[in-house]
């Protein structure tokens, strides 16, 4: 296995029962670095996919690393601790120190705004809080690879920006590799830089963020808010998949884009321009079903 | 953490499961309360008639080390498995598994942390019967084999604790069934009142059968040093051990299966 190579899944088949839930053909590496950003709708595969690499479902096939099980860390969709004490304690025996003698737990606890929490009950935290102290052990693990499982599912908007923010800037410098589960574009925007698209239980896709738009979405897209009156504007020009309440214009060409930007200025119209929206690749793969 | 290997038992992980032990109220009630409230309670009435002193200290001394066990029973049977159940319900041996905290790390910590809460309960069991019982006072070897004796039907009580949790995997129903065990044990041992002497033929048959029966027949023999066979009491280990076994083989069989 190549020294920058953590981890390769190949031929790779998980069934519940006589269902197929994950069939990964082509190899799948996670390189160092590699911040993975892995979407699809539900029971596309995505959490199988973690599920296989940390052995906690049967599989056949491949999954190949040089990383031991404890230089993955993991944050799971749901985590769940004892209630019998307070979180400091449970802190403590998972990262076999005291706070008080831990210069950068202390530092995560303070960066996460976890102090006041230190002293509750686990079932006594809100979700953002629940999330936080699981992110704040992962974190501390400071492992070549860190796996979150929709780490910010069932929060509200403004816990989830904060929390994603959070983690965004603390990976800024570093050069751990992240697989990141998400069913929310934006966080993955930030934290990403390749995407593992699934659907039903196959691969669409796999490959860099920027690539991956080019290959489906063309140069630039402009991105609308649908409307009657923009739709008929825009009928004779070509369009990208997209979910309903929006309007996806390809620009091929720096002319072509000029064009529909001055015919959006000329009628006072509102848009988006986006190199690398998400939600565009994944619409426009799906769409094709990996095949462009 | 990363990168370093993680010891079996350390101090940062007993203080977490002793926490454990002890933030289960039950416990505390079942395991230290009531064997003390009980072992003054009957050993008072069954003397209340007895006016020979000699006689009154032995059913006392008897009583008290039958009730004992409920120690063992109350503290790691019924509160170990209660907790372990809970765990699996809620995937934390999974979780801790993920941060590389391995189940024999867990299950090691567990036994210790069970281990100084039931010495600490005994500690406390035996002040409470030297202020308030007329004890008989023990030969050294009787003293020594009664603590081998509860160590080893506890070690039996962790063992079938933990096969019953890993099989039912959910609170409910191994709490339905350890408190089973448990009456049953209590009834069996002697405990609720029926003496071994007054049960029926087949109870008499299943209470051989189990070490809670010899801690309240004949303890008092090997107590005062008095000659003793030991025969049916290691009998009714090596029958419970294997019994607590058995069902922790089939546990272990099931997870491997992934059942």
């Amino acid at each position: 296995m190549e020294n920058d190579i953590l981890l390769s899944v190949e031929n790779l088949t998980v069934c519940y029962g006589k269902d197929v839930a994950l069939q990964i053909e082509s190899p799948i590496l996670i390189e160092e670095g590699d911040r993975i950003g892995i979407i699809g709708s539900n029971g596309a595969g995505k959490s199988t996919f973690v599920k296989s690499i940390l052995g906690l479902v049967n599989y056949q096939g491949s999954i190949r690393t040089r990383l031991t099980m404890d230089q993955i860390a993991t944050h799971m969709q749901s985590n769940e601790y004892t209630d019998s004490m307070a979180t400091k304690y449970i802190m403590e025996a998972i990262l076999q120190t005291r706070i008080s003698r831990s210069q950068k737990l202390q530092e995560l606890i303070q960066y996460f705004e976890f102090e006041d929490c230190l002293r509750k009950k686990y079932s006594k935290l809100s979700g953002g809080q629940k999330q936080r102290f699981t992110i704040i052990m992962v974190m501390m693990q400071d492992a070549p690879l860190t796996i979150y499982d929709e780490v910010t599912s069932g929060l509200d908007f403004e816990t989830r920006q904060r929390l994603v923010e959070k983690m965004v800037s603390w990976y800024r410098d570093r050069d751990s590799s992240l697989c990141i589960v998400s069913h929310y574009y934006e966080e993955l925007e930030q934290l990403a830089n390749k995407l593992l698209i699934l659907d039903k239980g196959r691969v669409i896709d796999y490959g860099k963020k920027e690539e991956l738009f080019r290959k489906y979405c063309g140069r630039a897209v402009i991105i609308l808010n649908h409307s009657g009156e923009k739709e008929m504007l825009f009928q004779s020009y070509k369009k990208l998949a997209s979910p309903a309440h929006l309007i996806a214009l390809p620009c091929e060409t720096e002319e072509k884009e000029r064009e529909i930007i001055s015919l959006l200025l000329a009628h006072n119209m509102d848009y988006t321009r986006s190199t690398t929206d998400i939600e565009m690749i994944y619409s426009n793969a799906k769409k094709c079903g990996g095949q462009q | 953490m990363n990168g370093k290997k993680r010891q079996i038992i350390t101090k940062y992980m007993i203080s977490y499961e002793f926490r454990n032990v002890t933030g289960n109220p039950f416990v505390h009630i079942f395991g230290i309360g009531m064997p003390i409230f009980m072992a003054i309670l009957i050993s008072r009435i069954a003397v209340s008639e007895v006016s020979d002193a000699a006689v009154t200290r032995t059913i006392s001394t008897t009583v008290f080390l039958g009730i004992g066990a409920m120690i063992p029973m109350a503290t790691v049977l019924m509160g170990y498995a209660v907790r372990q159940a809970q765990d699996f319900e809620k995937g934390i041996p999974e979780r801790m598994r993920l941060f590389g905290i391995r189940d024999c790390v867990t299950i090691c910590n567990r036994a210790v942390s069970e281990l100084i809460f039931m010495a600490a309960a005994f500690v406390l069991y035996f002040l409470a019967g030297i202020l308030f019982m007329d004890l008989e006072v023990p030969v050294f070897s009787g003293i020594v084999l009664y603590i081998l004796c509860i160590l080893f039907f506890s070690i039996l009580c962790f063992i079938l604790g933990h096969a019953i949790a890993a099989l039912a995997k959910r609170f409910s129903v191994t709490y339905c069934i350890v408190m089973m065990v448990y009456f049953a044990l209590m009834i069996l041992g002697g405990m609720m009142g029926i003496s071994y002497e007054s049960m029926p033929a087949a109870m008499q048959a299943a209470a051989k059968l189990l070490p809670v029966t010899y801690f309240n027949k004949d303890f008092i023999t090997i107590w005062t040093g008095g000659n003793y066979n030991f025969v049916p009491m290691v009998q009714s280990y090596l029958f419970f051990g294997a019994a607590a076994g058995i069902l922790l083989f089939i546990a272990s069989r099931r997870r491997v299966r992934g059942i």
